[in-house]
């Protein structure tokens, strides 16, 4: 099924089928729906692109930050973007 | 070849090692100084090998060359158009994959490139192993294999540099290749771009239209439109095969690539007991025990530097007050000594007793914890907290080191990304009640008004960082804050390297702020030697007497204040013709909360604009400069009118 990253328990992982950051309206004619395009390029640049696996390690106490392990190195995802990451879980 | 003289570009991820080897390769040449136009550190130096001289240009720790950060901007220009004889590529081991994705994309430029495969320990205790013959032969290009900290390799990288400089190493760099749909149409904009004689390689600048990249854009409409919009349509193409956007499909593919070759060169055994480094991180970034750890290590380092702090700046002032007979003797105690000894001296003694016993170990210590990998772990923790500010994680460390010190605090700003953040940051910095401030606080409010006053002032003082920082969080153009970095293993920092950063940092702050400090405290001198101090109080009348309430001669110790915050009471005290306890004489409690409140809102220290000119600019440092004085000014009056109904 498909859940938000921030959905996951600790230790669960999942592949990752989409970042979605443009809020409403869709893809637009021409690409100029660019509201949070530098952070999803962001995203994928560090490695968290669709089809990869990302394991949940844990999150920082008060709703803080995701760490996370993919492609072999551990990342810190704020909670804003890591609930824009939609990720294929098998439970 | 006839050149003698070659410029090598070290390019690589933030924290696999890159500064570690640019410190072996140049030793102390070293200049740090900022990108043209830029706020970004441009670290050069020159080393001479073989009868060479090499200039080696260090640039900025980034994981892509996209348009996410000034960094990343600078660096492919840099590439691209001052065309460096050879890039280095320093690729941390025990990360490949990731690495990769970057090398990839460095090659992409068109740079003749070697590969220096870095961390080789590191690699080796989490089990992996390489076969490096097979890499260089998948990327086509020399991969020398180093452990920058004990220097093993730099020696055989500066060989097969010059080797492949003269050109009698011939290599024959990879592109990595995309999928067939996507080829296809990168070879139709080559076709259209290859006319223009853009400076960028014409496949790179195909791949970043379709991409979507806005600065290739905005590059490329000035030259021909229909490219872009050509590109455009394609791009929707591929999107329409992939499902996702076009910018999306080319990363995968390229990291696709990139994990092909790491998995075909390493071999891992995957390790059984997990290692000391892990049991630290599992420890420092636990839920309950995270923040108590952080908590004691914080404060243990505050502590130390200001016993430390206190004591060398003690001794240093001693030391140099103790010259003033021989200055006096030279220039005697007319108003050329007086300008000798009160304009120029003093303005260095100021100088002197906060950057050395101060900014030295804030800088260390920054260095060290950032080299060390706890600055991260400290992020994550905190990241939560700083986003009720407008700020996220990485932010935590600048506005931590400003209640000590706001000069360092600035300084420190550069570990965000973007300049927006940056900004954003040292903004709330210079906000920060610095040991200083809390010194006037608690010296004047805390021991003649009351200590709940004092804690009353620095409530307020916080409170006003939160709604301004929000205030300027919604205001400042730009995408807004989040947090995403990587949180590298636990290591030893490189003692020499920590020295050296600290050292050139260090000397590039007193080059930007001591002649401020000095020509600020000339004038103040000049203006005191010359009889205008009562005239220039007059002046100020209206906004010290009127406005806010207080004896006109407070205005003088507040101007004063700017250039020596910590002597603003004893100054005080001087100007009121009292001793310094008291005080109470002559100003009311009211007096006091109000100057208090002024001169913890209004802009820090001459040291701290030095700090803001250095890092944004003189524009955006008069801004902030002018706004803090105008918003303290208003403060204080208001709360004198509260205090008046109150009372």
């Amino acid at each position: 099924m498909e859940l938000r990253l921030t959905e996951l328990r600790d230790g669960e992982s999942g592949i990752i089928n989409s970042i979605k950051v443009s809020r409403g309206g869709g893809q637009g004619k021409r690409r100029r729906a660019r509201r949070g395009w530098g952070f999803r390029k962001r995203l994928e640049d560090m490695g968290l692109t669709p089809g990869t696996r990302v394991r949940v390690v844990k999150s920082a106490p008060f709703h803080g930050p995701l760490e996370v392990y993919v492609r072999g190195s551990r990342l810190a995802i704020g909670r804003g973007m890591a609930e824009r990451i939609f990720v294929e879980v098998k439970r | 070849m006839t050149k003698n003289k070659f410029t090598i570009a070290l390019a690589g991820n933030a924290n696999v090692g890159k500064s570690v080897i640019f410190n072996q390769l140049t030793g102390l040449h070293q200049h740090i100084g900022n990108w043209p136009g830029k706020t970004i550190e441009k670290a050069e130096g020159t080393l001479h090998f073989k009868g060479y001289t090499i200039d080696i240009i260090d640039l900025p720790g980034i994981y892509s060359l996209s348009t996410f950060s000034i960094e990343e901007l600078i660096s492919r220009e840099y590439i691209a158009v001052e065309r460096p004889d050879l890039v280095i590529n320093i690729v941390d081991a025990s990360v490949l994959e990731r690495n990769l994705f970057f090398s990839l994309q460095l090659l992409e430029l068109e740079t003749p490139m070697i590969v220096a495969l870095n961390q080789m320990d590191m690699a080796k205790k989490k089990g992996i192993i390489f076969d490096h013959e097979k890499l260089q032969k998948l990327l086509g290009i020399p991969v020398i294999p180093t452990v920058a900290i004990s220097g093993i390799g730099i020696y055989d990288l500066l060989e097969k540099s010059v080797e492949v400089i003269e050109g009698r190493e011939k290599i024959k760099p990879v592109k990595a290749k995309y999928g067939k749909e996507i080829e296809e149409r990168i070879e139709k904009i080559v076709r259209m771009v290859e006319k223009t004689q853009f400076r960028y390689p014409a496949r790179w600048v195909a791949i970043k239209l379709l991409e979507g990249d806005e600065e290739v854009e905005k590059e490329i409409l000035k030259i021909n439109p229909k490219i872009v919009s050509a590109a455009e349509k394609l791009a929707i193409e591929i999107e329409e095969i992939h499902g996702h956007s076009c910018s999306t499909v080319i990363t995968s593919e390229r990291y696709e690539v990139a994990s092909k070759i790491a998995k075909e060169t390493q071999e891992i055994t995957p390790q059984i007991k997990p290692p000391m480094r892990e049991r630290i991180h599992i420890l420092t970034t636990n839920r309950i025990l995270g923040y108590p750890i952080m908590a004691i290590s914080l404060l243990s380092i505050f502590y130390s530097i200001f016993t430390f702090g206190d004591y060398t700046s003690g001794l240093l002032g001693d030391s140099l007050f103790g010259l003033k007979p021989i200055f006096e003797g030279i220039f005697g105690i007319g108003v050329v000594g007086k300008l000798v000894w009160g304009g120029v001296m003093e303005g260095i003694i100021g100088g002197v007793t906060v950057a050395l016993p101060y900014i030295i170990p804030f800088y260390f210590i920054l260095y060290f914890l950032e080299d060390s990998g706890y600055l991260s772990r400290i992020a994550f923790l905190m990241d939560n907290l700083m986003h009720k500010i407008g700020l996220h994680g990485k932010a935590f460390i600048p506005v931590m080191l400003g209640f000590g010190c706001n000069v360092p605090g600035c300084l420190g700003c550069r570990i965000m990304e973007t300049t927006r953040e940056r900004l954003l940051a040292a903004f709330v910095v210079t906000l920060v009640p610095c040991a200083a401030t809390t010194a006037i606080i608690l010296g004047l409010v805390g021991a003649f008004v009351g200590v709940q006053w004092a804690l009353a002032l620095y409530f307020i003082n916080l409170l006003i960082i939160f709604i301004l920082g929000r205030i300027a969080f919604k205001t400042l153009p730009g995408e807004p804050t989040a947090l995403i970095m990587e949180m590298s293993d636990y290591r030893v920092p490189h003692m020499k390297t920590v020295l050296k950063q600290t050292w050139f940092r260090l000397w590039e702050f007193i080059k930007m702020a001591f002649p401020l400090i000095i020509v600020g405290s000339l004038v103040i001198k000049l203006a005191d030697v010359m009889n205008l101090l009562k005239p220039i109080a007059d002046i100020l009348s209206p906004v010290t007497v009127t406005w806010l309430g207080l004896p006109s001669i407070t205005g003088i110790a507040l101007v004063f204040g700017v250039l020596r915050k910590e002597l603003t009471l004893i100054m005080l005290a001087t100007l009121l013709e009292v001793e310094p306890m008291n005080l109470a004489q002559v100003m009311t409690p009211m007096h006091m909360i109000v100057f208090t409140l002024v001169a913890m809102l209004y802009i820090p220290c001459i040291a701290t604009i030095a700090a803001l000119v250095k890092e944004f600019g003189w524009k955006k440092a008069w801004l902030i400069t002018v706004f803090e004085i105008g918003f303290a000014i208003l403060v204080g009056g208001i709360a004198f009118r509260l205090l008046m109904l109150a009372y």
